[in-house]
């Protein structure tokens, strides 16, 4: 009898485990793809997952009857590897619904058919509301937006404070400095004489007075506007070069070369040649970005006291013009979340990019990475003495032109700057070729002026 | 022969047998020619057909044909020559130092104690063994500016060895790897040299210089054909140590070779809009110039009589 009542029970316990618990839930998938490729930025996935806990709890409020999870990695091994790997995904029928990638690639992805156009789902949601409006130009193409701002940067002119110091200028004059550069005060040339003042009484080393980026970037950009030139035609929508102002910057890099303040092998390919000798302190003047200063702080001089070092011994401001009283500048390359043509939820992939784009998570990535926040709240709320401090240079800011064939304008303008500084080709050979390489390469979608 | 006659009667009389016959040597061809279906004729058309199309990033979903246009793009190309007289640079002064050193280094270690001999050759095999991208770091840290760079320490003159002299570095850098394939390959063809002929020359009175001449070499001639056709094969597609020391540059192309600026093209792009057609078009002519190669190399060492049956049996 007792044997009975035991397979009884052990088959309506068999059964009570067949069938599906009682609030078990269908789970949406949403795959999201994304890449620092500097360590500090995995907040661009993390924010993500944080994001649909707190979605997951408003589904279950709302009684919607399913949850949402998130997939997907933050790549840290870099752009070609990553651009490639995401081309293939959107062919794919099981890629991903969320990309993030720089902004400036609304142009090339649009015209692809690859994202969609974001300008119907940002009025659904308040929390776009409270972007930095200039944000959303950056994410414009052919009168559409196509992404929604995940961080923003600027590009400063760092300055070494101490070997400022060991040259004869005075704490005022050192803190004068940025304002001049503001004012256009302080130019490109006065960066120059600096460096070379710098090199002539033994303060530092010949060829440090000046560094720039060792590698390809979208920073070349930046300069090559100091020096007045224009990259793209609003009316035409095509991309400028100007002759006149690419031969000033040219002219300029090959005479930093030859006065002994920046190095003939500056593009070296080789970033830890860079960021060593910057952190050790022997570089006068050079141009970074504001996610650097993390990785200076947490990585090349945590052992002498991170932040407290930086502050110490590194000022910075904008990148100054090439004639007094000219306008400064800096370069801002916004990441940006881009929902898939191919995505299957849409909807969902922006309502969870809204519940992402709030100023607790925004902050987070803003002091992990030391990138700029995208929201005006975060920008007014967050307490962080360096990012208070570089906000301003968001004023002077400027984004890359969205043209499909900036990459070609680019790679010609920066085979120009190698040529020159390693002193190959004469700065107006270099102009020359580099024209001439532009009209072959992107034909009549440039204008040569 | 008899079995012959009546082999070629029956194929005549009765086909179905004739396919039973070829049914065991097409099996065990079969591996052999799936793989080179798959993985040389296929990849041949697929960038021969791409090469005729306008496929990038933009254009990736509906790709239009335009026949010879990116062809034409080439040769319109100002820096295309240089490109292709930096590849032969890179090809023949690579393959001279690696065939080069790989045969000093397989009679070296050949003519002394095989205890030592073994030991050198391991340790040029280091090289190899190493990941490109580690092994490459090495050559980063050697080549850096004083006080951290090796080469500047000794020399006593502080540069980047590696814009400084970027073919030097280049050629350096990969025949120290490409060295050692040469090295195995030569080796094991000397040990195989039966002792007799050594012995034979030792009591005509042959010194070690003549030895070697009339002697080794000779008797090497298809193992060097190999390993230069192999190698010259290998260098025109490879590209790695390049990209990862120079990336081509510095400058317009300095040290651009053919298949990196292939890669460069369809491969690799910061901004992402990356020209699937044009690089498909380099590699075709990239695919042209090495069966050119290898047609020649058959010609110059004539293969023929290198794979002759030999004229005297040895049992």
């Amino acid at each position: 009898m007792k044997h009975k009542w035991f397979v009884a029970l052990w088959v309506i316990g068999l059964m009570a485990l067949m069938l599906p618990p009682a609030q078990a839930q269908r789970v949406v998938v949403i795959k999201a793809w994304t890449i620092g490729p500097d360590n500090p930025s995995v907040t661009r996935f993390n924010n993500l997952t944080t994001a649909a806990e707190r979605l997951n709890a408003d589904l279950n409020r709302e009684g919607a009857g399913f949850q949402i999870r998130v997939e997907g990695f933050f790549d840290t091994v870099g752009w070609d590897s990553y651009l490639r790997r995401v081309l293939l995904g959107f062919q794919s029928s099981d890629g991903p619904d969320i990309v993030q990638a720089n902004g400036s690639l609304a142009a090339t992805w649009a015209d692809a058919g690859f994202i969609v156009a974001m300008d119907g789902y940002i009025p659904r949601y308040r929390q776009f509301a409270d972007v930095v409006p200039a944000l959303w130009d950056a994410m414009k193409y052919k009168g559409k937006i196509w992404a929604i701002p995940q961080d923003t940067e600027a590009r400063p002119l760092y300055f070494n404070k101490t070997l400022l110091k060991q040259l004869g200028w005075t704490d005022q004059q050192i803190a004068a400095l940025p304002g001049r550069l503001s004012n256009g005060d302080f130019t490109w040339d006065d960066v120059l004489a600096t460096g070379r003042d710098a090199v002539q009484k033994r303060v530092i080393e010949a060829g440090k007075g000046y560094y720039h980026r060792p590698v390809n970037g979208p920073d070349f950009i930046q300069w090559y506007r100091s020096f007045g030139g224009r990259d793209f035609d609003a009316q035409s929508g095509k991309l400028v070069i100007n002759k006149a102002a690419l031969l000033r910057y040219y002219s300029w890099l090959r005479a930093g070369v030859d006065g002994g303040v920046i190095e003939k092998d500056r593009l070296n390919g080789d970033w830890n040649r860079y960021m060593q000798p910057v952190t050790d302190g022997k570089v006068l003047f050079f141009s970074g970005g504001t996610w650097q200063w993390a990785e200076w702080a947490q990585i090349w001089v945590n052992n002498k006291g991170g932040e407290e070092w930086l502050f110490a011994n590194f000022g910075y401001g904008p990148h100054p013009a090439h004639v007094k009283g000219g306008k400064p500048i800096t370069m801002s390359n916004p990441q940006a979340y881009f929902v898939t043509a191919g995505s299957k939820n849409k909807d969902l992939a922006v309502r969870l990019l809204a519940y992402t784009t709030v100023p607790d998570l925004d902050a987070k990535h803003a002091v992990g990475s030391a990138h700029l926040p995208v929201l005006r709240t975060t920008a007014r709320v967050i307490n962080n003495k360096f990012l208070k401090e570089v906000s301003y240079l968001l004023n002077y800011t400027t984004f890359a032109p969205a043209h499909p064939d900036l990459s070609k304008w680019q790679d010609a303008v920066f085979r120009g700057i190698s040529a020159v500084e390693s002193g190959q080709v004469t700065p107006q050979q270099g102009v020359d070729l580099v024209a001439s390489e532009m009209q072959r390469t992107i034909r009549d979608q440039v204008i040569v002026e | 022969m008899a079995y012959q006659a009546v082999a070629e009667e029956r194929v005549g009389v009765r086909p179905r047998r004739a396919v039973g016959r070829y049914a065991a040597p097409a099996l065990f061809l079969l591996p052999a020619t799936v793989l080179i279906l798959l993985f040389f004729v296929l990849p041949v058309l697929t960038t021969l057909v791409l090469s005729l199309t306008d496929i990038s990033t933009v254009t990736f979903r509906q790709p239009k044909w335009v026949g010879v246009q990116n062809y034409r793009e080439l040769l319109g190309d100002p820096f295309i020559g240089k490109i292709f007289l930096n590849t032969g640079r890179y090809v023949v002064l690579t393959l001279l130092f690696n065939v080069g050193i790989g045969l000093a280094l397989a009679l070296l270690s050949t003519s002394i104690p095989a205890r030592f001999g073994n030991q050198i050759r391991a340790l040029w095999l280091l090289p190899r063994i190493l990941p490109p991208v580690a092994y490459v770091l090495i050559w980063h840290g050697l080549t850096r500016e004083a006080p951290f760079g090796l080469v500047s320490n000794v020399l006593g003159v502080s540069r980047n060895w590696i814009t400084a002299e970027p073919w030097s570095v280049i050629i350096l850098a990969n025949g120290l790897v490409g060295a050692s394939f040469g090295m195995l390959i030569f080796t094991s063809a000397i040990r195989s040299i039966p002792q007799d002929l050594f012995y034979a020359a030792a009591v005509d009175g042959a010194t070690t210089t003549q030895t070697v001449r009339r002697v080794v070499l000779p008797m090497l001639r298809w193992p060097i054909l190999f390993v230069t056709a192999y190698q010259t094969l290998s260098l025109l597609t490879s590209f790695e140590y390049i990209l990862l020391l120079t990336q081509g540059g510095p400058g317009f192309y300095t040290t651009t070779v053919w298949a990196l600026h292939a890669y460069q093209l369809a491969l690799s792009n910061y901004f992402g809009n990356v020209q699937f057609a044009l690089g498909a078009a380099m590699a075709a002519v990239l695919v042209v110039i090495g069966i050119a190669v290898s047609v020649l190399y058959l010609r110059v060492f004539n293969f023929k009589a290198l794979v002759a049956e030999p004229k005297v049996e040895v049992n």
